[in-house]
């Protein structure tokens, strides 16, 4: 298996590298061979346990994973690989607010006004994208880190650009100090501190792009970043009523380029279905009661 | 200390200014509150702060209603107390709420949120629960001769409420608190000299000092923040960029501007996709960040050079320039500029431009850096400026023009495009879009520019419906479907070409070639053929998406769940292995085709109807893009707020009349479970003179706020029509109050007259005052507002007349309950009549609005005889009818 590792993104933030060298590993490295059970809780969470999580959000990370498909928003494998991987609660944890809130169906505050979308928006929008290993895949936008966090799951070249410089420095030193813990899959991702529009021409062209942040039109940077046959996502609207705006670029045959825009679910219109709400084994209403 | 004044006989002087300045003192407070709100987080949240908070009034009546005894005999004691609180309340509640922030758009998923709103709704009530007491005690105190008190009340009100907004030009809104704090302290002041207390006076300049000093200092020395704007709002945005420098802060009445320069702000509105593989040179550094209230950034754009604007034909605004060379256009709204800058560089031989915002062109015209940054693009030879609204201007005018132009105006905001606040937008209306294409040349073109980033489409499929409208209009019901030309770009812009004598199929090829060189959507021309066949499935589909039933169909699943998916009709099932990619089906575009299909060919009420939202046109009178859901639908939405996020402003409204109601019913009821055997007992009438307050409280408001909706088709800014409308409405009705006493002996004569006289006054101008502001609209400023006063001086004169009649008369009577209940019912269905309005506006328009304030003063005719009825048994002496 080919593996590759990144140094970190080419800022050196202070609060980048305060990282605690004698901080040793409690969670099993990562390796693209884990393959975390799908059949019961109990194996799943008995399974994380052996990795070295915490069987209390793992628990609520199963719970939301069979709400995740339940309402189809995750359903090929490797997505559900990465969801089920990837510890929300450590990138939740910057906040003691949000922390225990990190599984729920909601978009929460990590401050700098921005907000960790909720699960369901993120896991449809990394199915959707399809990510094959070896993509290379830029986020613009990278706030608390959870969405590369998925992308890194997937494919070894994930890049992200935060436009907020301590916000950029924070969740930079949160992926350091995962990767310590043994999260090493974050070793993917390559974080720089910089204003998204003008993309990362240095790494490009990109496969996939995943847009943030609102803006007025899709910056022609990344457009021209993007591969032909490319793919890029954009949610548009509000927290929580977000639509996802797809951008998909071809060439044709004669070198011309062009756009087209168009909704993630690809022209159907996606029937409201209230999200149930999990408390244990147990359904308690929704989320919206 | 010796009390040296009998408030029912000759008070002297200082007594009625202090009334007038602290009730002032009140009004200023809550238009602070709502500049506070509106500055750093949401107004609408700020006015249901003060709504509730209005309450103290209906508290404070309840309470003093159980406890008359007690106030009576303690009254200097209570005015003090009262008055002493009132300024240190203020002051420090206002910065305890500054550090409990909500966030609105976590109202939802954050259980805090709603403890954080609480304890904003308690820290703002505690002020006007102190300045109602003080008013309460006086009016109890002054109850014979309460129509004189009343005029002070009144005109105070007015006055200050004025003042509160010449305040706005030299204190910014974290400042705005000093206003009602001096007006408090002079209304204070000259309490305690009325009643020649000194140390009263030294207490009261001490504590206000003090008071002061808190703001001032504790902020700073804390760490605290003076207003807390919030991390969501736009201009906390840039402020976070590590190279911004505001260039330009200046507070007025018409919002606290802002203006940012930072290498991150990027505009280019709409702007096409295929902008990116053809334009040569994007220009970089080009743009400040303008921010009105924290809300935006509207961009302001730098006077570019030649080789930096071919990106200009890649906006969606310049589709007019490519069938006009040399035209003589008019901007209607100025904005951050880029509509003028577009016309400019794209030939026009002259531009006018209005707009409507005074601060915008001081800004422009007077800030060096802004000058030399936009070229001075206001001063320029080839620029007219209009400096009020563009759709006034282009009622009145002679002058023709080739293009007229409306993009994105005030619509800055890039996260809730089109949608939060229930605000009228004159400018989009259908005597907007008539008046608009009568001022065009024959050949000219109207094109206008909105946001389409809403899914399921709403704000578009309005702006469509009332274009279609107005071209009717104008063209006297004729066919209209040579004269349009329609584009949209997914979760992006809509523009809606009109050209006055149609457009020629070269026009038609030539705008097609630009569609296609732009990668935009086709959505109407004359003879585009539109498959409708899909229609019920869009219709069914889009309601689904809200109030599906049954088991979620599978959107994105994997390729062994397809056939249990509904795939849209018409959708191309197989590709060829070397054509084209089939074009992808966006449900939201082809409604889009939809409704200009049955706009132009007829039966698009049919298709309204059975749509999911809304899309009733826009009119002068019921100019909102807001309130899409509908009405029967609402408590559908009660577990799905998160959906109709953009709906938010206008769900508020709602939930404001559902919790003022329930307060104001438990406030008013409330003596009436603790006394109706024993403090009632020997009062007649008494369901009669609860229903006359309940009407005199809300037709007074609920014509005041409905007016003030109204005016803005003659003033043009919201704020000036509040302005006229508080002062000149409160300053009339307490002249109005003040004469009423003259006529207190002949009252059972006399009121029937003014209330058929309200009631006819109001109703003629339901029906008329359009008219008329619209013509008032198209003269100069100043005389507008005397002619606006004019117009309002009749009704507000005589519905001076019904509150202090009734008052005095109870108070003579020796109905002492009675007067301190009626005076809490009065301001409970004060707060419930301001929610009303909104309410009433979006549903069945403003003139309905106004009338229902004219059928509450007919409703109070009869009701005003149950007043008159005397205490049974025992009649006090000398409390006969008219015994001045």
């Amino acid at each position: 298996m080919k593996r590759r590792t990144f140094v970190s993104g080419t800022a050196a933030f202070a609060a980048a590298s305060v990282v605690s060298p004698a901080f040793a590993a409690t969670v099993k490295p990562y390796s693209w061979d884990l393959n975390p059970p799908t059949d019961t809780r109990d194996n799943f969470i008995a399974w994380g346990k052996g990795r070295g999580e915490d069987p209390v959000f793992l628990g609520q990370r199963w719970d939301r994973f069979q709400a995740l498909v339940k309402n189809k928003d995750i359903w090929g494998q490797a997505t559900i690989r990465a969801f089920l991987l990837t510890p929300r609660e450590e990138f939740a944890s910057i906040s003691p607010a949000i922390h225990k809130r990190a599984y729920e169906h909601a978009f929460l505050d990590i401050g700098y006004g921005v907000t960790m979308s909720g699960p369901h928006i993120q896991g449809r929008m990394t199915n959707v994208i399809d990510v094959k290993r070896g993509e290379k895949v830029l986020e613009i936008g990278t706030g608390s880190g959870v969405q590369s966090a998925y992308i890194a799951n997937l494919t070894e070249n994930a890049y992200t650009i935060e436009i907020i410089a301590p916000l950029a420095a924070r969740t930079r030193a949160l992926y350091d100090k995962l990767i310590d813990k043994g999260y090493t899959e974050y070793k993917h991702i390559k974080t720089k501190n910089a204003d998204g529009y003008y993309g990362w021409e240095e790494a490009g062209p990109f496969d996939k792009i995943i847009v943030t942040c609102g803006i007025d039109h899709v910056p022609p940077p990344l457009l021209q970043q993007l591969k032909a046959g490319g793919l890029m996502v954009i949610p548009v609207g509000p927290p929580g009523a977000q639509r996802v705006l797809k951008v998909a670029k071809t060439q044709g045959a004669d070198g011309s380029i062009t756009t087209s825009r168009e909704d993630i679910y690809g022209g159907k219109i996606v029937p409201f279905v209230p999200f149930t709400k999990l408390e244990g084994d147990k359904i308690a209403g929704t989320h919206n009661r | 200390m010796t009390v040296s004044v009998d408030l029912d006989n000759r008070p002297s002087l200082s007594f009625y200014l202090s009334v007038g300045l602290v009730a002032g003192s009140i009004i200023a407070l809550q238009i602070g509150i709502m500049r506070v709100f509106s500055v750093g987080s949401w107004a609408h949240f700020g006015s249901l702060v003060v709504s509730l908070a209005m309450f103290g009034f209906g508290l404070t009546s309840a309470v003093m209603c159980v406890g008359k005894g007690w106030f009576e005999r303690h009254w200097e004691g209570a005015v003090k107390g009262a008055l002493l609180a009132f300024g240190p309340l203020m002051v420090v509640c206002n910065l305890a709420a500054q550090q409990v922030p909500f966030n609105a758009i976590f109202l939802i998923s954050d259980p805090m949120q709603k403890w954080r709103l609480l304890a904003n709704f308690v820290l703002y009530f505690l002020p006007f629960l102190a300045g109602a007491l003080y008013l309460g005690v006086i009016f109890l105190k002054a109850k014979k001769t309460f129509s004189r008190v009343y005029f002070a009340d009144l005109v105070g009100s007015g006055l200050c409420g004025l003042s509160v907004l010449l305040a706005m030009y030299f204190l910014k809104p974290d400042d705005l608190i000093m206003a009602p704090l001096l007006l408090w302290l002079a209304g204070g002041v000259l309490w305690f000299v009325a009643l020649g207390d000194r140390r009263g006076i030294a207490a009261i300049v001490g504590v206000a000092i003090l008071s002061a000093a808190v703001h001032y200092a504790a902020p700073p020395l804390l760490g605290i923040p003076k207003l807390a704007v919030s991390d969501y709002k736009g201009v906390s945005y840039a402020r976070k960029f590590p190279d911004a420098v505001r260039t330009y802060e200046r507070a007025s009445p018409f919002g606290y501007l802002e203006i940012y320069s930072s290498s991150y702000l990027h505009f280019a509105p709409g702007q096409s996709d295929n902008a990116a593989f053809n334009v040569k040179k994007m220009p970089a550094n080009a743009y400040l960040g303008l921010y009105i209230d924290s809300e935006g950034p509207a961009g302001v754009i730098k006077d570019l050079p030649a080789d930096e604007t071919p990106y200009f034909r890649y906006l969606p605004m310049f589709y007019p320039y490519l069938l006009k060379k040399d035209p003589n256009t008019f901007v209607v709204q100025f904005g951050g500029g880029i509509s003028t800058a577009v016309a400019l560089k794209s030939g026009s031989k002259h531009v006018t431009v209005a707009e409507g915002n005074p601060a915008l062109l001081t800004a422009f015209r007077e800030d060096k850096g802004l000058r030399d940054f936009t070229g001075d693009v206001l001063n320029n030879p080839k620029v007219t400026v209009i400096d009020y609204d563009g759709r006034l201007y282009v009622a009145g005018t002679k002058n023709r023009y080739d293009i007229i132009d409306l993009s994105l105006a005030d619509s800055a905001g890039l996260s809730s495009p089109g949608g939060f606040s229930i605000v009228e937008k004159y400018s989009y209306t259908r005597e907007a879009m008539t008046a608009y294409m009568r001022a065009l040349t024959p050949g000219g073109v109207l094109s206008v520019t909105m946001w389409n980033k809403e899914e399921p489409p709403k704000s578009v499929l309005k702006l469509y419906a009332t274009m279609a409208a107005a071209a009717r209009d104008v063209d006297g019901g004729k066919d209209v479907a040579q004269k349009f030309y329609v584009v949209s770009s997914y979760l992006s812009t809509a523009t809606v070409l009109y050209k006055r004598d149609g457009f020629t199929p070269a026009e038609i090829a030539q705008l097609n070639a630009h569609t296609k060189a732009m990668s935009f959507d086709e959505i109407y021309y004359p003879g585009f053929k539109v498959d409708t066949s899909t229609l019920p499935q869009i219709l069914s589909d889009y309601r689904d998406q809200f109030f599906f039933a049954g088991e979620a169909a599978d959107p994105t699943g994997p390729s062994e769940k397809e056939p249990n998916d509904k795939p849209p009709p018409g959708a191309p099932t197989e590709v060829k292995a070397d054509g084209p990619p089939p074009a992808p089906i966006v449900p939201a575009t082809v409604l889009g085709r939809l409704a200009w299909h049955y706009l132009i060919d007829g039966g698009w009420q049919k298709v309204a109807d059975e749509y999911v939202f809304d899309t009733r046109i826009l009119t002068n009178h019921q100019p909102y893009f807001a309130a899409y859901i509908k009405v029967g639908d609402l408590l559908k939405f009660t577990d799905r707020l998160e959906l109709v996020q953009d709906e938010w402003g206008y769900l508020l409204l709602w939930a404001t009349l559902g919790i003022a109601t329930i307060f104001a019913l438990t406030l008013v009821l409330f003596p009436v479970v603790f006394g109706w055997r024993t403090i009632f007992s020997r009062y007649p009438g008494k369901a009669g003179t609860m229903l006359y307050f309940l009407c005199l409280g809300l037709g007074y408001i609920i014509v005041e706020v409905g007016m003030i909706s109204h005016f803005i088709l003659a003033l043009s800014n919201a704020t000036v029509s509040a302005s006229v409308l508080i002062t000149g409405m409160l300053v009339f009705s307490g002249c109005g109050s003040f004469f009423s006493e003259r006529f207190l002996d002949r009252s059972r004569t006399f009121m029937p007259k003014v209330f058929l006289a309200i009631f006819l006054i109001l109703t003629l101008y339901a029906f008329t005052i359009d008219y008329a502001l619209d013509w008032i609209g198209t003269l100069p400023y100043a005389l507008r507002i005397v002619l606006c006063l004019l117009l309002l001086l009749p009704p507000s004169f005589l519905m001076g007349f019904p509150m202090p009649t009734a008052m005095t008369t109870l108070g003579r009577l020796g109905k002492d309950h009675m007067f301190l209940w009626a005076w809490g019912i009065n301001g409970c269905f004060s707060v419930i009549g301001a929610a009303l309005v909104p309410i009433v506006a979006t549903s069945f328009g403003l003139p309905a609005v106004v009338l229902v304030g004219a059928v509450a003063y007919l409703v109070a005719l009869p009701a005003f005889f149950s007043v008159l009825m005397p205490l049974e048994k025992e009649r006090p002496p000398g409390t006969k009818l008219g015994a001045a």
